[in-house]
């Protein structure tokens, strides 16, 4: 299926807002990282354009129409918040559902190629990108990890943000987020795969029951 | 000053009651998260030394970050302190209810009000309403509105999350008579 994605995407998608949170690490555990990052957030809050609808419902239409508008508005919101699509290095993705849907029309908004591949693709990554994802009421907080978007096991980059708006979803709506972050946690001091010690039980003397 | 992080919040409210709002409402926060500057002294009678170190500071650095943030004129601002458990409500207070503090804010976006404002104590995750009014005239109704803001992790018991919120506008869908009307 073949469609622009629209300059004005509010109508397109029944947008209510958008709500941008960035937060700038200064000082953690008293002392500066060497690598400061910047995080952020973009939630956009739209009406679920499967309100009503039973569970036999074709949802293919709907998400490859809507998911990409989101992908483009939420990535370019993230990019403008962060600096430059050059400064993130790790991203993450999720969705809130409102009470009166499924959690199956959460994941058709962020979990298909329609939604995926593109925030991947505007957001210059290759990884898999990690999410979370529930049915909640308003205000609900949903903790949304994030990790490297070329290299998702680089340990220093498993983070996770919260993200809430206030006063959404509504019970027909859906809270779609895309989330990055500028660089590692604050202090990463846990090592990586490359020098990890072979953890078996064979290798521990003793393994703690 | 220590400062843990600085925490931005913009909300852009696109349709309100159904209908598109003409302009799109933009409602910006900026926080600064810091450590508690009577933290650890115990009952400090005089706070007039921490005001002089540190209100002014906060000022500068929030009422530009804010504007910025806010991208267009404010027409409506408001503040908050909010003290960890550790601390006294009064410690916020003293960051906040100053003119050290507010002025820079009032310089920076032409207003001349008192900033509408909370203070309150809480746990790290602890969620509040910054009320905001009119930017030079606090009793113009259609400017009256709050914004809700929640840091996750702060503040923490020794430290005070300082605040300032501005508008861009006022409420989406605003539509109540005047104040003189009712006079």
């Amino acid at each position: 299926m073949q469609q622009r994605i629209p300059d004005r995407p509010d109508e397109s998608i029944d947008l209510r807002k958008l709500v941008v949170y960035r937060e700038a690490v200064v000082t953690e555990a008293g002392e500066a990282p060497a690598q400061p990052a910047r995080r952020a957030s973009v939630a956009a809050v739209i009406r679920n354009p499967w309100a009503g609808a039973g569970p036999s419902t074709d949802l293919s239409s709907e998400q490859a129409r809507v998911a990409p508008v989101l992908a483009k508005l939420l990535t370019d919101r993230l990019i403008t918040a962060l600096g430059s699509v050059e400064e993130i290095e790790s991203f993450g993705k999720a969705a809130i559902v409102g009470t009166a849907g499924e959690i199956e029309h959460a994941g058709a908004l962020i979990h298909t190629p329609y939604f995926g591949n593109l925030v991947r693709e505007f957001l210059q990554g290759e990884s898999i990108i990690c999410f979370a994802d529930t049915r909640a009421e308003a205000g609900e907080t949903l903790i949304v990890p994030l990790w490297h978007k070329t290299h998702a096991a680089t340990r220093s980059h498993y983070q996770t943000i919260s993200a809430r708006v206030a006063d959404a979803p509504c019970a027909d709506e859906i809270v779609v987020i895309a989330a990055a972050s500028t660089g590692p946690r604050p202090h990463p001091r846990i090592g990586d795969r490359t020098t990890d010690f072979a953890v078996t039980t064979e290798t521990l003397e003793e393994v703690p029951s | 000053m220590s400062i843990r992080k600085i925490v931005t919040v913009v909300e852009e409210i696109r349709t309100e009651g159904g209908r598109d709002v003409t302009r799109p409402a933009r409602v910006a926060v900026v926080a600064a998260v810091i450590g508690n500057p009577w933290a650890g002294q115990g009952f400090v009678e005089d706070l007039a030394p921490g005001i002089d170190a540190n209100a002014s500071e906060l000022g500068a650095l929030l009422a530009p970050a804010v504007l910025d943030a806010l991208e267009a004129p404010a027409e409506a601002y408001g503040k908050a302190a909010i003290v960890g458990l550790g601390g006294e409500i009064e410690h916020g207070s003293a960051l906040i209810h100053t003119l050290k503090f507010g002025d820079h804010f009032r310089k920076a976006a032409n207003a001349s009000t008192l900033l509408p404002a909370v203070e309150k104590r809480g746990a790290a995750g602890v969620v509040f309403d910054i009320p905001l009014k009119h930017i030079t005239d606090a009793t113009i109704r259609s400017h009256h509105q709050t914004v809700e803001v929640r840091i996750a992790d702060a503040p923490h018991p020794n430290e005070i999350v300082v605040v300032l919120a501005a508008a861009a506008q006022g409420r989406p869908q605003q539509r109540l008579a005047s104040l003189s009307t009712e006079q």
